[in-house]
């Protein structure tokens, strides 16, 4: 195949037209006639026995039609399976509904089925739980202290798993680094906070004795595996619908409490049932992310050289495994794009009376490199280099990749020190730094900080995901079929919740069969109907998907090819399909509509002798390896180095996600998660009291998510580097705009105040904790 | 039941109305209008902003029964069958559209801006826009296509 006419253009979205006439159908808009009304009574403690649910009174209530609780699903239903558990985890068995004891404020106790939701909402009233508020903990550190609360019997001293990674000589290389520094750093629980909440309908189909589930969700299969498995059906007696979804960023993966609970309340009553979650219910029951503690040392020699890393982190999981697991990428990725052959990283997942930790945009990487970079910048200034000629020094080059980091993932391609250069000449690096003199003189304190990531997108083959004990593969899947009208229907598992799959998938779809994006209609999110899939997280979708619509292509071009063939009475291999013909590349006079073709497999004939009719062709993808994409942020901030207030007056990443599909969807994918990585450095946080164990700031009035407002213009700049190892020389590409923010930014005030020797250590970074940093170096002295 | 008439996107209507009901309940549940969405029940994300008598309103937020006699514009009242208004199109080109839920309280958003300021400046823009959330466009490719709607609604005039 020649160059892919739709690769790389700047296709405008399908998705577009209807999304922005309103017409888009999100769960919320799904209709469903006689639907019964889901409303969710939630723990209001944070740990506590429940010692009695009366229901009576609620039963009574008009309009109530039952009463679902705790006790009932845990003997109907097995426990929440964790798809990506980290290796030797002891289970917390997480139920659809708390029994006996709940472990975090918004935990399911009770659920009310009524004709509307507001009577569903009046009987949680009347519903008397009694409950018994036992000690609980909120802090990783408080967990792990001798006589802390036990949240479950199976998870003794709270920890559900300890291990060890270990490289090369990292005792050895310690002691012999000239200079060593390290930190204690506290990263954020923030949420992704998606505009749409979850939601789900579940139904009871009598015809067909089958559960139908509408959910929320970017993996439609996996939730429909985990539901069956949860409800001990089989799977195949389940169909998980995806409509249109409004934001997922991680946090619609899996199987949630609601989807058991709807499901259950749907077999029993044989109405369908619905559950819109509201925004206070969101801040209590969606995965939550990215909190953990880190203590990092980093070490060099007296040149620069880098030589070690040693981390002892604790990630905090909250109450329960969630659906998917805590981030094993925090581990992989701590080394970065630096030249490293040693470092030890142990890591403890600890369990805390909160909501349980989900996956979120960038999951991992973005802890990881928040730790890293700030730690770099200040082994630099131990140094006496300067930030950038550190990372100069130590940055992988081209040459060196492949490169094994010191957890076992191999970078594939690259130049990493282009990125670098690419965004310190945007800023004018040589040049800032001697402005930045003249405006230390004038009391003016302006600094510029970077952060340097390499990124690991898709995964590394379905047998690495099974060897590492995940219950999913990394392939996916698409069926592809000509209609008469010679248009191209694409059938795909994975769902659409912003990501532009149906334009991308098109593009590629109809760059292969010789057709316009236009005329390729896809049917996605519904696992009736669309092959095994896995789904769209983890920057995987478009390699893995490539991959299929390559073969499945291929297969029904091959095909149009010969039935052409046997019309213009032409080789096929003379013949080639673009621009919705059949042609000789040699004479393209001598041609054939694909309309034409496609009809003559669709009525039979005219056919080539033992050709079957149709052109229909399904495909699976393996990935052979993940493809790395990396990148270099610079940020520029002022400080008012009296309060603490300072400005992000610059923004400047500069990536490389390899082949690009579309460069449109592609800026605004890195827009996006550049929009997320700064609102988690700069704003957000979820905030639980010690005392209490409430969430405190459970609202979006109290979280504070950036507006339009708040945000710099950033400064965006694409290299492309193709992958050698995926099809096409695609790397992912939704995450990577989260990674860096934290850090760079970081640096960024850290730079500016070097004059009073400050350091910052947690996110987010707020005036508040800058001048706190401040007063801290003043006393010091 | 009280009964509230109005007009909804230039079409007189009539409404049986539950005394609970809030605006979007209305366009929603009574009119069958989905293009309106609810993000957080709490007048605080924006999705579900509408316009009532021309001024921005949240329809999460507002009593279906005080849209008595009021003329309101939803995203359905926006563009035609044929055509996509100008501040839609500008959407597109911009690729200011992710997920798309917070899009049509966007959109409506930026029509009242236009309206109130035909040559809005930078801040206007910024401070228009502060009230609707967005989580996956990340603002600036949303606050280009309003820059450029400006030219070109402003134009038309």
């Amino acid at each position: 195949m020649d160059k892919l006419p739709w690769l790389g253009a700047s296709v405008k979205r399908k998705e577009d037209d209807r999304l922005l006439r309103g017409s888009g159908r999100f769960l919320d808009d799904v209709e469903e006639t006689l639907a019964l009304h889901l409303a969710i009574g939630r723990c209001p403690y944070p740990h506590a026995r429940i010692r009695r649910i009366d229901a009576a009174r609620a039963l009574e209530l008009s309009g109530v039609e039952t009463v679902l609780i705790g006790e009932q699903v845990v003997a109907r239903t097995e426990p929440i399976t964790v798809l990506r558990p980290f290796p030797g985890s002891a289970p917390t068995v997480f139920h659809g509904m708390a029994h006996g004891v709940a472990r975090y404020e918004g935990e399911p106790v009770v659920a009310v089925a009524a004709v509307d939701r507001y009577v569903a909402e009046d009987a949680l009233e009347l519903i008397d739980v009694d409950y018994e508020p036992l000690p609980h903990v909120i802090t990783v550190e408080d967990a792990l202290r001798p006589g802390a609360p036990q949240l479950h019997a199976t998870v003794p001293g709270n920890v559900v798993v300890e291990s060890t990674v270990r490289a090369g000589e990292p005792d050895k290389r310690l002691a012999d680094a000239a200079v060593t520094v390290d930190g204690t750093f506290r990263i954020n629980r923030v949420s992704g906070a998606p505009i749409e909440t979850r939601g789900v309908i579940a139904r009871w189909a009598e015809d067909t004795s089958t559960l139908e589930l509408w959910a929320s969700t970017q993996t439609p299969h996996l939730l429909r595996a985990q539901l069956a498995h949860c409800l001990r059906m089989d799977e195949t007696d389940v169909r998980v619908i995806a409509p249109d979804v409004g934001g997922a960023f991680g946090l619609k993966i899996g199987v949630y409490p609601e989807d058991i609970i709807a499901a259950l309340l749907a077999i029993d009553t044989r109405r369908p049932v619905k559950w819109i979650e509201d925004r206070t219910e969101f801040f209590r029951g969606a995965a939550h992310a990215r909190e953990a503690v880190h203590a990092l040392t980093i070490g060099a020699d007296r040149d620069g050289a880098l030589l070690v890393l040693r981390d002892r982190y604790l990630i905090d999981l909250g109450a329960y495994h969630g659906p998917l697991g805590p981030p094993l990428l925090t581990s992989i990725m701590l080394a970065g794009p630096y030249r490293l052959h040693d470092a030890e990283i142990h890591r403890r997942v600890v369990l805390t009376n909160k909501v349980p930790m989900g996956a979120y945009r960038g999951y991992g990487q973005a802890e990881s490199n928040y730790v890293r970079e700030v730690l770099v910048d200040r082994l630099a200034r131990r140094l006496g280099q300067d930030p950038a000629d550190f990372r100069r020094r130590n940055l992988l080059r081209p040459d060196e990749l492949p490169f094994k980091n010191v957890s076992g993932a191999t970078y594939d391609s690259g130049d990493y020190a282009r990125g670098l250069e690419r965004a310190l000449s945007r800023v004018g690096y040589e040049t800032f730094r001697t402005r930045q003199k003249a405006w230390r003189q004038q009391g003016r304190h302006v600094g510029v900080g970077m952060s340097c990531y390499v990124e690991f997108t898709g995964y590394p083959s379905s047998a690495f995901l099974g060897r590492t004990g995940a219950r999913f593969g990394a392939y996916e899947s698409v069926t592809l079929r000509m209609d008469r009208a010679g248009r191209a229907a694409l059938s795909t598992g994975v769902s659409t919740f912003g990501q532009g799959t149906e334009t991308t998938f098109a593009q590629m779809a109809a760059s292969l069969l010789g057709l316009d994006p236009v005329d390729v209609a896809i049917h996605r999110g519904d696992s009736q109907g669309t092959p095994y899939s896995v789904g769209g997280f983890a920057s995987r979708t478009m390699i893995a998907g490539a991959g299929a619509i390559e073969k499945a292509a291929g297969q029904i071009r091959d095909k149009m090819l010969r039935i052409a063939g046997h019309i213009l009475d032409v080789d096929p291999a003379a013949l080639e399909a673009t621009a919705g013909m059949i042609r000789r590349r040699d004479d393209p006079s001598v041609q054939v509509s694909i309309q034409r073709v496609s009809e003559a497999a669709f009525l039979g004939h005219p056919l080539p002798p033992g050709e079957d009719p149709g052109l229909e062709a399904t495909a699976y993808f393996d990935p052979p390896s993940s493809a790395f994409g990396y990148g270099t942020v610079v940020a520029q901030v002022e400080v008012d180095a009296r309060s603490g207030e300072f400005a992000l007056q610059r923004y400047i990443l500069v990536h490389d996600c390899g082949t690009q599909v579309n460069p449109m969807i592609v800026e605004g994918q890195v827009q996006g998660a550049v929009a997320q990585g700064i609102a988690a450095a700069l704003f957000e946080e979820l905030v639980y009291d010690r005392e209490t164990g409430q969430l405190v700031n459970g609202t979006m009035v109290d979280y504070f998510m950036p507006t339009a407002a708040d945000l710099p213009a950033f400064e965006l700049d694409h290299l492309e580097t193709p992958s050698p190892v995926t099809p096409f020389g695609i790397k992912g590409v939704g995450e990577g705009g989260t990674i860096a923010a934290a850090a760079a930014i970081t640096n960024a005030v850290c730079d500016a105040l070097a004059p009073f020797g400050v350091d910052l250590d947690r996110l987010p970074v707020t005036a508040e904790s800058i001048w706190r940093a401040l007063a801290g170096a003043r006393a010091k002295g | 039941m009280p009964v509230v008439e109005l007009t909804v996107n230039e079409r007189a209507v009539r409404v049986d109305v539950p005394g609970q009901w809030t605006l979007i309940q209305l366009l929603r549940d009574g009119l069958g209008l989905l293009g309106t969405k609810e993000g957080c029940g709490e007048g605080s994300c924006g999705a579900c902003t509408v316009l009532v008598d021309g001024r921005l309103t949240r329809a999460c937020l507002a009593l279906a029964v005080r849209a008595d006699g009021a003329r309101v514009t939803t995203i359905e009242g926006v563009g035609t069958d044929a055509a996509l208004h100008p501040i839609q199109d500008a959407f597109v080109r911009h690729g200011a559209i992710q997920c798309g839920f917070c899009t049509p309280g966007l959109v409506i958003t930026t029509k009242a801006l236009l309206d109130e300021h035909p040559w809005p400046t930078d801040h206007d823009i910024r401070e228009f826009l502060s009230g609707n959330f967005c989580r996956c466009a990340g603002y600036n490719l949303i606050l280009n296509a309003v820059r450029d709607a400006a030219g070109v609604v402003t134009e038309k005039r």
